[in-house]
């Protein structure tokens, strides 16, 4: 995991050199009245402080062997995450129920291998379903869509 | 008799068809959700936020504290079953508890559990009840000065006493802080790190972030490696424990609920870590060191009394100061703010009813609790059977509902999708979420009470060192800090338990 170590740590250092260069724009002000970038500019310099302590104890360590490879597909979390982006952005134009319902069927028919149609008849149910707990039930703000 | 009188007025609030209506909803989803693996109490809490819009202020956080500690008792029912902690809380619990459950002990350890989470739970509720009034004068002299000291202690709490890298949890800390940055500048409302983008001028909002780094990274990680369900098939017999149990197991509940509770009103130190230091207490005090790991019942009673004893003390600095001292505490203090409540030094006064009547309903909850989870583990066993290529979906359409819900912004869903990324990746890289969470939550109010002290004194940091409460704190956070280089035995004490369990 060391090489891992470095890579994160790394990763810190440069956000942290981001954000120090983003909070120099805001104003400093002084001590007797500290300006809104006082205290993100305070915090930003000692992120970068900790993340290159972080990086020096991480160089240190003598390179470790090729980690084990990790048990699991990491294609499974890959794919998932894009399917819940195409979602995001398909929920207002689509509608919640229709929307869910093919997130749904994608995840029971791809990632857990479900036959098609009882994929297909959990995904109608379950989106169906939340849809009336929630928002005819518990009134909670969901989108619509083109059928309201 | 003021004491009576006050928690007479909440049972008779708490006694409403509502109030309890929403204990029983509380616990019974608590409890559910601390049963399964995957999703606990916060993301459920936030999940819940917008549907308590509806109900009654004391309704909603009698509900929310009700999930808190449900979650509590049902995280014990998989440590000890499945050898999976269904909350980061019951961790410890799995050492011994599932040791039990193999030498066929299934039965008393889930009833040691059940049994010793009601008497601590019991325990803190008069805790509360004793402590919060006395500490509401106390916290009436705190001014800016003396709230950023006390956040200063819970920075330092929650950095140097995780149980992985202090270093880490530092950086992590400065992240959760730094971010807490973004939106408006809380004194003079300018933007910051916006980017010119309209969701970021609000500042990232809390239940995006954790249901990001709680929910999603978790549903991702399993995705990716695949959850592991063996329910251990053994009829479960005998709940109730024998009286060698009960006496073995007696003064480790006692001292639990002790420990728990005092730990628990600590800013920064949660439900988790008052458990990792009861179970090393025990097993140095104890007789036999040797039987811990191996099914020894104290191993199994000290912890699961010190975590729900634990989210009892946390009570105290949320209802007293209106400081949430974990990141639990920092989504009930959401739901107070929701129903336009500033809990505080006032609100004993101001909103009696919630106060006595959130007090009562913990009493009341702990009781149902205990009739829940006793004669209906099997079912909790049953829930443990749902597959997880089932669950997971439903998870994370929860956990959008919740986030969405919040403000119908759908930027919102992607922030808690992009935290989850983050979330996946510090778990992969070994950093914890929990410090950067709190630090993100108490973040906003230290650079609040900062500028308000340094403008107070003309810029003059001595401020924080002449006000004798302020001072105090300040130097309880610096002992803190170095408590761990001068008390080696502390230090070991936290040290092998930790490694024990492998965080």
């Amino acid at each position: 995991m060391r090489g891992a170590d470095r890579v994160s740590s790394f990763v810190l250092v440069v956000f942290a050199l981001v954000a120090v260069n983003e909070a120099r724009k805001l104003r400093f002000g002084s001590l007797s009245s500290p300006g809104p970038g006082f205290v993100p500019l305070c915090l930003a310099v000692a992120l970068a402080l900790v993340g290159c302590l972080l990086l020096w104890r991480a160089l240190r360590e003598p390179e470790s062997p090729a980690p084990p490879a990790e048990p699991g597909a990491r294609w499974k979390s890959v794919v998932s995450l894009a399917a819940l982006v195409a979602y995001t952005f398909a929920l207002e134009p689509l509608g919640f129920v229709l929307a869910t319902a093919a997130l749904l069927f994608f995840f029971f028919r791809v990632l857990d291998g479900q036959r098609w149609w009882v994929a297909l008849a959990g995904a109608v149910a379950v989106s169906m379903l939340s849809y009336l707990v929630f928002a005819r039930a518990l009134h909670v703000r969901l989108p619509e869509g083109p059928w309201s | 008799m003021e004491l009576i009188s006050g928690l007479l007025y909440g049972f008779s609030v708490c006694f409403t068809p509502a109030n309890l209506f929403a204990c029983f909803v509380g616990v019974f989803v608590g409890t559910l959700i601390g049963v399964l693996p995957g999703i606990g109490p916060v993301a459920t809490m936030s999940l819940l936020l917008p549907v308590t819009y509806a109900m009654s202020p004391t309704a909603s956080i009698i509900m929310m504290a009700g999930i808190y500690y449900g979650a509590m008792y049902g995280g014990s029912t998989t440590s000890i079953l499945v050898n999976i902690p269904g909350e980061a809380a019951s961790v410890v619990t799995c050492l011994d508890g599932y040791q039990m459950a193999r030498q066929g002990r299934a039965g008393p350890a889930l009833g040691i559990a059940a049994f010793g989470s009601f008497i601590a739970g019991t325990l803190s509720v008069l805790g509360i009840m004793l402590l919060a009034p006395p500490l509401t004068s106390v916290a009436l002299r705190f001014g800016p000065p003396e709230i950023f000291a006390l956040l200063l202690l819970g920075f330092t709490m929650v950095t140097y006493l995780t149980a992985g890298s202090k270093l880490r949890a530092v950086a992590m800390a400065l992240l959760g802080m730094l971010l807490g940055t973004v939106g408006l500048d809380p004194i003079l409302a300018t933007p910051r790190f916006t980017f010119g983008s309209v969701t970021l001028g609000d500042g990232l909002g809390l239940v995006p972030i954790i249901m990001g780094l709680f929910g999603v990274s978790e549903v991702l990680l399993n995705i990716e490696r695949g959850v592991t369900q063996e329910v251990f098939e053994t009829r479960i017999k005998g709940l109730l424990p024998t009286r060698e149990d009960w006496k073995a197991s007696a003064g480790p509940i006692a001292r639990g609920s002790v420990l728990g509770f005092f730990l628990g009103i600590l800013p920064g130190i949660g439900a988790i870590i008052p458990t990792f230091i009861s179970y090393a207490l025990e097993r140095r005090i104890s007789r036999h060191p040797e039987r811990f790991g191996r099914g020894a019942i104290e191993g199994v009673a000290a912890p699961e009394a010190a975590n729900n004893a634990a989210t009892g003390g946390a009570m105290i600095p949320l209802l007293t100061l209106g400081i949430a001292p974990n990141v639990v505490m920092a989504v009930l203090l959401g739901a107070f703010l929701i129903h336009g409540v500033q809990p505080g030094p006032l609100l004993i006064r101001e909103h009696p009813d919630m106060f006595w009547g959130v007090i009562a309903s913990m009493y009341v909850g702990n009781v149902i609790l205990l009739i829940l989870n006793l004669p209906l583990i099997g079912l909790w066993v049953q829930l443990l059977r749902v597959p997880y290529g089932l669950l997971f979906p439903l998870i994370l359409l929860f956990c959008i509902i919740g986030v969405y819900s919040e403000a119908g912004n759908v930027w919102d869903i992607v922030v808690m999708l992009a935290f989850g990324v983050i979330g996946l990746l510090m778990k992969k890289y070994g950093y914890e979420a929990s410090p950067l969470v709190l630090a993100f939550v108490l973040g906003r109010m230290a650079e609040e009470s900062l500028r308000q002290s340094l403008l107070l004194s003309h810029g003059h940091f001595n401020i924080l060192f002449t006000r004798p409460l302020a001072t105090t704190l300040l130097v309880v956070a610096l002992t803190v800090m170095v408590l761990p280089a001068i008390v080696p035995p502390v230090k070991r004490l936290l040290g092998t338990v930790g490694e024990e369990t492998g965080t």
